[in-house]
């Protein structure tokens, strides 16, 4: 009977499932990056002459930075190349440590955090002050940049006049009873609802995670949600007239770029003369025209990074 | 690490991003679709089997709707239309109705000739024939229809929650965006779990109906209308 | 909907490398699949009970969403959650599921009066298998093969969640920005893969198995 001879082998395919669980040891999600590491993989080739690997996370911002880290090495003869998109800090930072990637942009306010959740730092100096202390062995950062970009939080327009929302402060008012979204990572960081309940006395609903912009845009707009993040310099802020609420109380540190190197990229002269020169270049107006070729228009991050560098005559 | 922490974790299942509310989006999506497609097909199924009209139509439909990537056709509803619940189950009845479709108009189509016969003969209207005759004879085909479809739903149902963010799919794409693998692997088994339930208890159904639709005599598949080579139309799933 | 062409033009070596890989992921697993469902078919076909247990099995495994499929083939492999493997294999599971089913209704549509005509003249049950059975099942495998391929040829693309997706990876692409051009190409490469290999497997079909050209479509 066909009902019988499915429960059996049900049956079957879960105590193979079972032995194969009990088996096995290594987290197939474990490695950030394939095997295929640079040739500086192991991370301890010689400083000056080992190609640089810049790593990049998921979003926009974030490739370009990478693209514009590494021609510019490039244009000063350093042997460069990028691995866009491995993921969020939690996993790069690990790419970097083990060799896989040897430098990537970041930002200071949540690289703070990263490390140090209890940080006291508040305003950009003290912030990049307080990172090499707290950074683990072997990782150095550089110059920071003017430019900034911000984790913010927003609310609709309407949602706004309704409920009298402009700041952070104003959220434990509708929390209870609201959704915020978000990307998947947020859900554990300072800056997210844990800094939300602590500092501000907001505590959610619930968090949906969104690893896209669409479906959280169209939640946004269709309050299926009703707080959400979002970086400030991204177009759709400003195309939706979405509200970007107030941070009395600096949750969200200063998010100046930054790069994070390892030791031996630090060590060399070059490189690091290179990427000065971008940092002190990069503006937060920058950021801006530079996303909305990617997002809006398009084009690849490492035409719109070596473009950039052409304008600026550093490459 | 241990792959069933996520599953054996009991903070995991409650709350409006618990497991078990993700699992109830999850059938709440397969049974709204699944309904809407057969409250289409099956009708027009009785008609293209009874009529022997349109049965051309049913061939291709089967192989075009294998061929569709459910995920473009999800990222596009979603880009389009937003993400409401409306438009997905749009998407998820459309990839239902094929599998129903044919699978009834086979069955009806494949009633037992000579029982047809007698039934005219005795002087049945059509409609009585189509009711006391055709229908329960088909009614197994049917159900494996709906078995078909039901699976390919649960599957796209999984997938959708790349663009909607609902049902099981989201623990696969939360765990593979955190590199939790005993998430990943919780979304994997209980998405597993389901579509095996679904499937052997809408088998035992046809079971039970071909056993009622007198033994012996079963509607059998005419091997043209249905595309898969087997008398059992299999899942299709995406 | 205006198609972007300049991105086209730009990317075009990038949808190239994509669909090559998605050529290989979804058309490697048939191959793979038709290789083991024969004999796997054949001794199926061959027994009863255990025969029935079996394609059980095989029904329950392709009850199973590809995409829980996907993620659950490192436990089984030891592969990493991105390895094109865990593809491949889940794929050929799946593919194998559905083409031992068409082999062994292949088989025992062949009537049992031709088998014993072969027996008769002096076949053994090799060459029987091999000259008579297969070929006349053959039809029945080849419908099997098309939908098996045509479906691959979907289900590669639902991969990109876990990182993979070949083709797929332009819906990623494509959704992040509400850019609609990458979706509608990555659509129109595989629906034209489909027809293509659909039509390549019919070829193949009417041209190792003449005796049935004369039979209507």
């Amino acid at each position: 009977m066909k009902v019988k001879q499915s429960l059996i082998s049900v049956g079957l395919g879960i105590a193979g499932l079972l032995l194969a669980a009990c088996g096995g040891s290594s987290n197939p999600l474990g490695e950030a990056t394939s095997p295929q590491a640079s040739a500086s993989g192991s991370g301890s080739a010689t400083a000056q002459s080992a190609p640089i690997v810049v790593g990049s996370a998921d979003f926009t911002e974030s490739k370009i930075l990478a693209e514009i880290y590494s021609q510019a090495l490039k244009a000063k003869g350093i042997e460069s190349s990028t691995k866009l998109g491995i993921g969020s800090r939690e996993i790069y930072i690990k790419a970097l440590q083990d060799g896989s990637i040897t430098a990537v942009p970041e930002y200071t306010g949540n690289l703070l955090l990263n490390f140090d959740a209890n940080a006291t730092a508040t305003t950009a100096e003290e912030v990049e002050k307080s990172l090499p202390p707290v950074l683990p062995q072997g990782l150095k950062v550089l110059k920071s940049s003017p430019a900034v970009d911000q984790d913010v939080y927003v609310v609709t327009k309407d949602f706004s006049t309704q409920n009298g929302i402009t700041s952070l402060e104003d959220l434990k008012k509708i929390a209870s009873t609201s959704t915020l979204g978000g990307p998947p990572e947020l859900e554990k960081r300072a800056y997210g609802p844990p800094g939300l309940e602590k500092i501000y006395g907001a505590k959610f609903k619930a968090f949906r995670p969104y690893a896209k912009y669409p479906p959280k845009i169209s939640d946004l707009d269709s309050n299926k949600i009703q707080v959400a993040t979002f970086f400030t310099t991204d177009a759709v802020l400003s195309e939706k007239g979405y509200v970007q609420l107030q941070d009395p109380q600096s949750m969200i540190l200063p998010q100046n770029v930054i790069p994070l190197v390892r030791s031996d990229v630090a060590d060399n002269a070059t490189a690091v003369a290179a990427l000065d020169a971008v940092q002190s270049a990069l503006t937060t107006d920058d950021l801006m025209q530079l996303d909305k070729r990617v997002d809006s228009e398009h084009q690849d991050p490492a035409q719109v990074a070596g473009e950039w560098l052409k304008s600026k005559g550093l490459a | 690490m241990n792959l069933f922490s996520y599953l054996t974790d009991p903070a995991n299942w409650q709350g409006p991003d618990g497991i078990w509310e993700l699992l109830l989006q999850h059938l709440g999506y397969t049974v709204a679709s699944v309904g809407i497609a057969a409250a289409i097909a099956i009708p027009l199924g009785i008609f293209i089997g009874h009529t022997g009209r349109g049965s051309f139509l049913l061939i291709g439909l089967s192989n075009a709707a294998r061929a569709i990537p459910t995920l473009g056709l999800l990222v596009l509803v979603v880009l389009l239309l937003g993400t409401g619940t409306g438009p997905i189950i749009g998407v998820l009845a459309i990839l239902a109705l094929p599998p129903i479709l044919t699978a009834t108009a086979a069955g009806v189509r494949g009633a037992d000739h000579e029982a047809v016969h007698a039934a005219r003969a005795l002087g049945m209207a059509p409609g009585q024939i189509v009711a006391k005759v055709e229908w329960p004879l088909a009614l197994p085909l049917v159900i494996s229809g709906l078995r078909s479809a039901t699976l390919q739903v649960v599957a796209t149902a999984t997938v959708a929650a790349y663009s909607s963010g609902e049902g099981l799919g989201r623990l696969l794409i939360t765990g593979n965006a955190t590199r939790n693998y005993s998430e990943m692997f919780a979304g994997a088994f209980m998405v597993a779990v389901l579509a095996v339930v679904l499937d052997i208890l809408l088998g035992g159904l046809g079971w039970l109906a071909s056993r009622h639709a007198s033994p012996g005599r079963r509607a059998r598949p005419i091997g043209r209308m249905i595309s898969e080579p087997t008398g059992t139309p299999l899942n299709l799933v995406g | 909907m205006n198609l972007d062409w300049a991105w086209i033009e730009r990317n075009l070596p990038m949808i190239g490398s994509l669909l090559l890989e998605h050529v290989i992921l979804a058309v490697l697993p048939v191959l793979i699949a038709f290789v083991v469902s024969l004999p796997l078919g054949f001794l199926v076909s061959k027994t009863k009970r255990v025969a029935n247990v079996i394609l059980a099995f095989l029904g329950v495994i392709y009850s199973i969403p590809s995409l829980a499929l996907f993620v659950m083939m490192p436990l089984v492999l030891g592969t990493k959650i991105l390895d094109p493997v865990n593809i491949v294999v889940a794929l050929a599971i799946y593919s194998t599921a559905l083409l031992v089913r068409s082999v062994v209704d292949g088989l025992r549509s062949v009537s049992p009066s031709v088998r014993q005509s072969a027996s008769a003249v002096g076949y053994g049950w090799s060459r029987r298998l091999f000259r008579i059975e297969l070929p006349l099942a053959m039809p029945v495998i080849f419908a099997g093969l098309r939908v098996v391929t045509v479906s691959n040829i979907a289900l590669v693309s639902v991969a990109v969640l876990v990182g993979s997706g070949a083709l797929g990876k332009l819906f990623d692409l494509g959704f992040a920005s509400y850019f609609y051009t990458p979706i509608i190409i990555a659509l129109i490469l595989m629906l034209g893969l489909s027809l293509i290999f659909d039509a390549l497997i019919l070829a193949i079909q009417r041209g190792t198995l003449p005796w049935l050209r004369k039979r209507p479509a």
